[in-house]
């Protein structure tokens, strides 16, 4: 919590030079923000990298501890986005993405996506938008694509490169894995998931800058 | 459908029939008969052909026979086992005895047959325990195996290890659920003790079901142990034969087992009765009576199986792939009951050893020179002998011929266009170090159904020898190669008969016409697997000269070392142009 | 940079690396280049996950490799290269994701191994699992999940969502793991492609 304050103080500025974060050999980073800039209500503790992507124009509130990886993007474009608390939110995920029709149907509230507590969004992952639902503690693997409206329960694990199609319900700890099977996870794991995932996010914020000013 | 990209693939002269002196069998080649004009035409589409047809990183060379070598003639020798999934090499000798199964800690998820971690149930996702000091103070037991992609874990089956190490032997004491079964050393003091007290050849009463219901493992060892007794008992002149390892390794042995079967009744209760015959040859000779000898009565009632069927949804129970998986493995891994070797729950299912992997050595099938030697240490990738073909042969590649202003744009779909010519590059590349003299033939027409016409501009040329990049470059300039590069035909932009297209240092391009025939069934009949795949037969014959080689000394006696000798090589290759669309895709 | 921006795609080191001006690297003080190595646009690099923080200091500065990779490596456009984390006594950390010559990695795949080996292909789309062991002469065909911490020995094809060993590189397919050709076909001066 204090270190994620600490790096929010050390560097307010909003200069898109990336040369703090990548090598001057590499300078053009082209642009991370492209459209409006969404309303945000950032816990305190949230670590947010530099290089993440806001854009939008509903409102995307972000729970405390949460870690948000550069190059991560939310499309706010079609309806609020919420991110629970101790959420990892990897390197070029897409949360909130409208699909190639461009266009979302919302719940009475507005809802794009909601992810629970201690959710992982893996990198390249896709979390499609309207009124998609992700439970507590649940694992979206490398490269896997949730459909818009999917609901997904709470310590569910989505393997690498899996898809949850539009509009469907998974209940609590299920697997989805290789050509598209589900299974049951019974390990019953979950309190020291939510203490490991708490250590991650600890580590993880010594080594992310963040910078929530920048989206504010 | 999807387009193709061109492949080429070469024949192995293993496979020709007059090689291999087989008179009566006749190869039937249905519709493509009448397309053969000359019988020795190779057919890519025969049933046979999938068999003789390699790409040419798969084929070895064979400097003694000067023959091409494939995966399906070689002979292999294995050189080291080891398990893939720790990388320990496992002696020969211990295969024989525990089977050709990694007997450490590797395993596979019987349900995804993903890797298996071992993991404390302390702290889960604590991974370190891989390590085989359990001696720090780190995270203690009970462990489990768990799959990190599919997250099954061995708690699902009930079973938990005391040590994160020597997974296996845990393993094989321990029965889905969690209970103890005897190892196979147990099992062996007990009936040691029954034979002590002279109990156990010939007087059991006959009261088989009264015992427990054993696992595959142990009733196959009983009747090994069974079986061995008997022949050493019926046998008296088999000295050396222990009790435990006679029998079925050695050939003679298990030959005359099978023998005892064709003879005698098999009916244990007739024994005495009909066994007459048999016995009057061989002497006692019996059925296992009872568990402890290895009988099992098969067990009619299921009742408990089908209530637990009905207990259970879909997803307990288990695919065909994973029940064989199981029974792959069933000798190295108990599955109790045997259920007929199968288990059709999941609660039934055993985390898989993981299966040894070797590495073979490959050797001539004629002249038994080995071609292919890796080195034995796992962790190496070198190579002792490694003749691939690839180093003797030329490499052709194929691409459209695409003249800008001439050629039309290629089709988007990448198919061929019925009737419309079209045009090919092959580009054979060199490997040796002396310039080859290449041949070309194919048939006229392709054979098969559809018969695309195909033309070969260019059948005979010259490749320049594979000499260092730098000799080239210090050459360069020299008249002698401008007046080569001049020779094809691109300059002109257009193909043209007798020439050859481009040439560069080792390597020259051919330019190839095929007419793609109309693919048109009748009726409701329906393509053949691949069947609109354009494929040239292609005779490739190389000539060359070489030094004499040691070997053939012989053959040239007399002789200094600077002889030169003609080398010829000829063989088929297939080449696969494309798929041919239909009129009616292209409108 | 926008002053000396019409260079080139590529910034060509001395050492021969190719990197793509719209490559992103993260902490490049933790990912060591051996050479000869292209990295394409788009391409992601997390050097800054590395084994200890920056802040927690006094581990030295020289020992904090995040991604180290040897030469003529080949990364393609949007793939991504993650050091992999994982639970030590208790505690997170990230370990140095370590690859050997001639790697080529494809398209759009997410590589979080502990170690690759030299002379590795991997496909488009290809995800290998957090602590993975990728041996010499291993071909991974596009789409594949390998799984966390599963091992690959040398010459294997692999392929399948998790990952199976399906066959083994033949004796004459090594020389196609060679990556000094297509090294020379990207860049901002590229030679003419051979015939």
């Amino acid at each position: 919590m204090f270190a994620g304050e600490q790096a929010e103080l050390g560097k307010p500025s909003d200069t898109m030079s990336s040369s703090a974060t990548t090598a001057k050999r590499t300078s053009t980073v082209p642009p991370a923000s492209a459209g409006p800039k969404p309303p945000v209500s950032f816990s305190s503790s949230v670590t947010i990298a530099e290089l993440a992507v806001l854009t939008g124009t509903y409102p995307v509130a972000i729970g405390s501890e949460t870690v948000i990886h550069p190059r991560a993007r939310l499309e706010s474009l079609g309806g609020s986005i919420t991110i629970g608390r101790r959420c990892i939110i990897h390197e070029r995920t897409k949360i909130g993405y409208m699909g190639t029709e461009g266009k979302v149907v919302l719940d009475e509230d507005d809802r794009a996506v909601v992810l629970g507590d201690y959710v992982t969004v893996e990198v390249g992952a896709v979390v499609e938008a309207s009124g998609t639902i992700i439970g507590e503690g649940t694992v979206v693997g490398v490269g896997s694509r949730v459909g818009r409206g999917a609901v997904i329960g709470k310590y569910c694990t989505i393997a690498p490169q899996s898809e949850v199609p539009a509009g469907v319900t998974i209940p609590d700890h299920t697997v989805v894995y290789g050509e598209n099977k589900q299974r049951t996870d019974r390990r019953g794991v979950a309190a020291s998931m939510m203490k490991a995932q708490a250590q991650q996010i600890t580590n993880l914020r010594t080594k992310i800058p963040s910078n929530p000013a920048k989206f504010q | 459908m999807a387009p193709l990209s061109p492949y080429t693939y070469i024949q192995c002269p293993c496979s020709d029939a007059p090689s291999q002196a087989r008179p009566s069998e006749t190869p039937t080649r249905d519709i493509a008969a009448d397309q053969d004009d000359d019988d020795r035409t190779f057919d890519p589409r025969a049933p046979r052909s999938n068999y003789s047809l390699y790409p040419l990183e798969y084929l070895l060379y064979c400097e003694d026979c000067h023959q091409i070598r494939c995966p399906r003639c070689v002979a292999e020798e294995i050189v080291t086992y080891y398990c893939p999934s720790c990388l320990f090499e496992v002696p020969s000798s211990n295969l024989k005895s525990e089977g050709n199964r990694c007997t450490r800690s590797c395993f596979q998820c019987p349900v995804c047959i993903g890797p298996l971690q071992v993991t404390s149930l302390e702290t889960p996702p604590d991974p370190n325990l891989l390590a085989a000091d359990n001696t720090s103070s780190g995270p203690s037991g009970p462990y489990i195996l768990a799959c990190a992609y599919c997250h099954w874990s061995s708690i699902e089956i009930g079973i938990k290890f005391d040590k994160p190490n020597g997974i296996y032997s845990q393993l094989q004491k321990l029965r889905n659920g969690g209970q103890t079964r005897l190892t196979a050393k147990e099992r062996k003091d007990r009936r040691k003790e029954a034979m002590s007290t002279g109990s156990f050849a010939s007087t059991h009463p006959s009261n088989p079901g009264s015992d427990d219901v054993l696992d595959v493992e142990s009733q196959f060892e009983n009747l090994r142990t069974f079986y061995s007794h008997q022949l050493s008992e019926s046998t008296s002149a088999a000295p050396g034969l222990s009790m435990s390892d006679l029998g079925i390794s050695s050939p003679s042995s298990l030959a005359r087992l099978m023998n005892y079967y064709n003879v005698g009744s098999l009916d244990p209760s007739k024994k005495g009765l009909g066994n007459s015959r048999g016995r009057a040859r061989l002497g006692t000779f019996r059925e296992a009576l009872d568990t402890e000898e290895g009988l099992q009565l098969a067990q009619l009632d299921e009742s408990a199986s089908i209530s637990a069927f009905k207990a259970s949804t879909l997803s307990d129970l288990t695919t065909t792939s994973q029940r064989l998986s199981q029974a792959e493995s069933h000798l190295s891994n108990l599955v109790s009951p045997a259920l007929h070797g199968s288990s059709r729950l999941t609660s039934t299912l055993r985390p898989i050893p993981v299966l040894l992997r070797t590495k073979r050595s490959k050797r001539c099938p004629v002249c038994r020179h080995i071609i292919s030697k890796p080195e034995p240490k796992v962790a190496s990738t070198r190579f002792r002998i490694r003749l691939v073909a690839g180093s003797y042969i030329p490499a052709v590649s194929i691409r459209p011929l695409r003249v800008p202003g001439v050629t039309p744009p290629p089709p988007p779909d990448g198919l061929l266009r019925p009737l419309v010519p079209a045009q090919y590059l092959l580009t054979f590349t060199n490997p040796l170090f002396e310039p080859v003299k290449v041949t070309l033939a194919t048939p006229s027409t392709t054979p098969g159904r559809f018969a695309s016409k195909v033309t070969v501009l260019c059948p005979q040329f010259e490749i320049d020898a594979n000499t260092d990049v730098w000799d080239e470059a210090l050459k360069s300039g020299s008249s002698e190669t401008s007046r080569r590069r001049d020779e094809g035909s691109k300059a002109g932009g257009v193909a043209e008969v007798g020439k050859i297209w481009e040439r560069g240092r080792n390597w020259v391009s051919i330019v190839v016409e095929v007419v793609p025939a109309l693919i048109k069934t009748e009726g409701g009949e329906e393509l053949k697997e691949d069947e609109d795949v354009l494929e040239i037969p292609m005779f490739i014959r190389i000539e060359w000269e070489a030094d004499a080689t040691g070997a053939e000394v012989g053959a040239a006696p007399g002789t200094g070392k600077e002889v030169r000798e003609k080398r010829e090589l000829a063989y088929w290759s297939a080449l696969g142009i494309g798929r041919i669309g239909s009129l009616g895709q292209l409108g | 940079m926008s002053r000396r921006a019409p260079k080139g795609e590529y910034i060509e080191t001395d050492t021969g690396n190719k990197v793509a001006r719209k490559a992103i690297l993260v902490g490049t003080q933790n990912i060591t280049l051996g050479g000869k190595t292209v990295i394409q646009p788009e391409v992601m690099i997390r050097g800054d996950l590395s084994r200890s923080s920056a802040s927690s200091g006094g581990s030295g500065s020289g020992n904090n490799t995040a991604i180290s990779i040897g030469r003529y490596c080949f990364f393609s456009r949007g793939c991504c290269l993650r050091p992999p984390g994982r639970f030590y006594k208790g505690h997170f950390t990230h370990l140095p994701l370590r690859m050997g010559d001639h790697v080529f990695v494809g398209q759009n795949s997410v590589v979080q191994a502990a170690t690759i080996g030299s002379h590795v292909h991997i496909g488009e789309g290809v995800v290998i699992g957090e602590m993975a062991t990728i041996k010499d002469y291993t071909r991974i065909l596009d789409g594949t999940v390998v799984p966390p911490y599963m091992t690959i020995p040398s010459f294997s094809i692999v392929a399948g969502r998790p990952a199976r060993v399906i066959g083994e590189v033949p004796e004459g397919g090594h020389e196609a793991f060679e990556l000094r050709e297509l090294y020379k076909t990207v860049g901002n001066n590229v030679q003419p492609a051979p015939a």
